[in-house]
C-alpha cells in the first residue's frame, strides 16, 4: 500500500488545525485520516482528491461534533469538580503539557521568590550606598541591620527557589 | 436509516468497542472503525466523532490501556483491554444479550391479537 510523505502528512494536519480539532485527539485523528487517505491512494486516487474526499467528510461540522461528544463524554465529575482549581477547570480540556499550565501552577511560588528577592537586594543596595557614603561599617549602625534584613530576606527567596527545582526535579525522576 | 441507527448505537458502542477488544487484543482506532464496518457489512459504521471520545472514557474509567508506536511517520495509538476492562466486556455482552432477547419479544408479532378478533 501506497504511504503518505512527511510533506503529505503536514498538509492532512494542517486541515485538522485548521478545522479547529482537540489537542487531545490530535494524534490520533491525524493517523485516522491518513488511513482512509491511504485507502483512496489505493483505489487509485491522487493525493489532492483523496484530500478532498477526506475534507469533506472530517469538515469543520463533523470536527465540531466530536468536540462536543467529547467534552460530553469526559466532563469532570460534581466531585471533581469540587476539587479542582481555577487552572484545572480553564485546562480541562487544552494541552497541559505545552507549558502555560505549569506557569500558572507555580505562579504563586515563583511571585514570592521574586518578592523576596527583590526586597531584599533593594536594602542591600541601601545599606551598602549608606555604608560607602558614611565611609564606615559598624555593627550597631541602622544600616547594618538593614544589611542584615536585606540579606536574610535574598537567602530566603534563594532558599524558596532551590526547594522549587529540588521538587521539580524529583517529579521528573 | 442513519439516524436511527445512530441513535440505538449510542447505547451500545462501549460494548462494541470492549467485545472487538477482547477478541482481537490491540487495536487502533481505525481498524476498529474498519472492523466494525467489515463484519456488518457496512451496516454499522463508527464515525470518528463517535469513537474516540468513547475510547478515551473507556480509558479514564481504566477500563483500557494505550500504547503509542510510530507508523510510517505517524503516532498510532493502540488500545487493549485492563483485567476490569476484560470483566466489563463479559458483563456488557452478557447484559446486551439479554437485552436483545427482550426486544425481540417485543417486537414479535402477537399471536394472541388474531385470536381475540376471531
Amino acid at each position: 500500500m501506497k504511504k503518505l510523505t512527511p510533506q503529505q502528512l503536514a498538509t492532512l494536519h494542517s486541515h485538522l488545525i485548521g478545522n479547529g480539532s482537540n489537542d487531545a485527539l490530535m494524534g490520533e485523528l491525524l493517523d485516522h485520516l491518513a488511513c482512509e487517505v491511504e485507502i483512496y491512494l489505493w483505489k487509485g486516487y491522487n493525493f489532492e482528491l483523496a484530500l478532498e474526499k477526506i475534507s469533506e467528510e472530517a469538515n469543520v461540522k463533523a470536527i465540531q461534533y466530536l468536540r462536543q461528544n467529547y467534552q460530553h463524554e469526559l466532563a469532570m465529575t460534581e466531585t471533581q469538580l469540587q476539587e479542582a482549581t481555577l487552572d484545572d477547570i480553564v485546562f480541562e480540556f487544552r494541552n497541559k503539557a505545552y507549558g502555560a499550565y505549569d506557569l500558572r501552577q507555580s505562579y504563586q511560588n515563583t511571585l514570592r521568590t521574586a518578592l523576596f528577592m527583590g526586597i531584599g537586594l533593594f536594602l542591600m543596595l541601601i545599606a551598602l550606598s549608606g555604608g560607602l557614603i558614611a565611609k564606615q561599617w559598624s555593627f550597631s549602625s541602622p544600616l547594618m541591620l538593614l544589611w542584615f534584613l536585606g540579606s536574610s530576606c535574598v537567602a530566603y527567596g534563594a532558599w524558596n527557589w532551590y526547594l522549587k527545582n529540588m521538587q521539580e526535579k524529583v517529579q521528573m525522576g | 436509516m442513519e439516524s436511527s441507527s445512530n441513535e440505538f448505537l449510542r447505547g451500545t458502542l462501549k460494548t462494541i468497542v470492549l467485545k472487538l477488544l477482547h477478541e482481537r487484543g490491540r487495536m487502533y482506532g481505525y481498524e476498529i472503525t474498519q472492523d466494525v464496518k467489515e463484519r456488518t457489512n457496512g451496516e454499522i459504521t463508527l464515525t470518528f466523532g463517535a469513537l474516540y471520545p468513547v475510547l478515551h472514557k473507556l480509558e479514564q474509567e481504566g477500563l483500557l490501556v494505550t500504547q503509542s508506536e510510530e507508523a510510517d511517520g505517524r503516532l498510532r495509538k493502540y488500545y487493549s483491554l485492563t483485567p476490569i476492562g476484560t470483566e466489563t466486556a463479559y458483563q456488557k455482552a452478557s447484559e446486551f444479550e439479554r437485552f436483545v432477547e427482550a426486544m425481540r419479544i417485543l417486537l414479535a408479532p402477537v399471536p394472541s391479537q388474531g385470536l381475540s378478533m376471531a
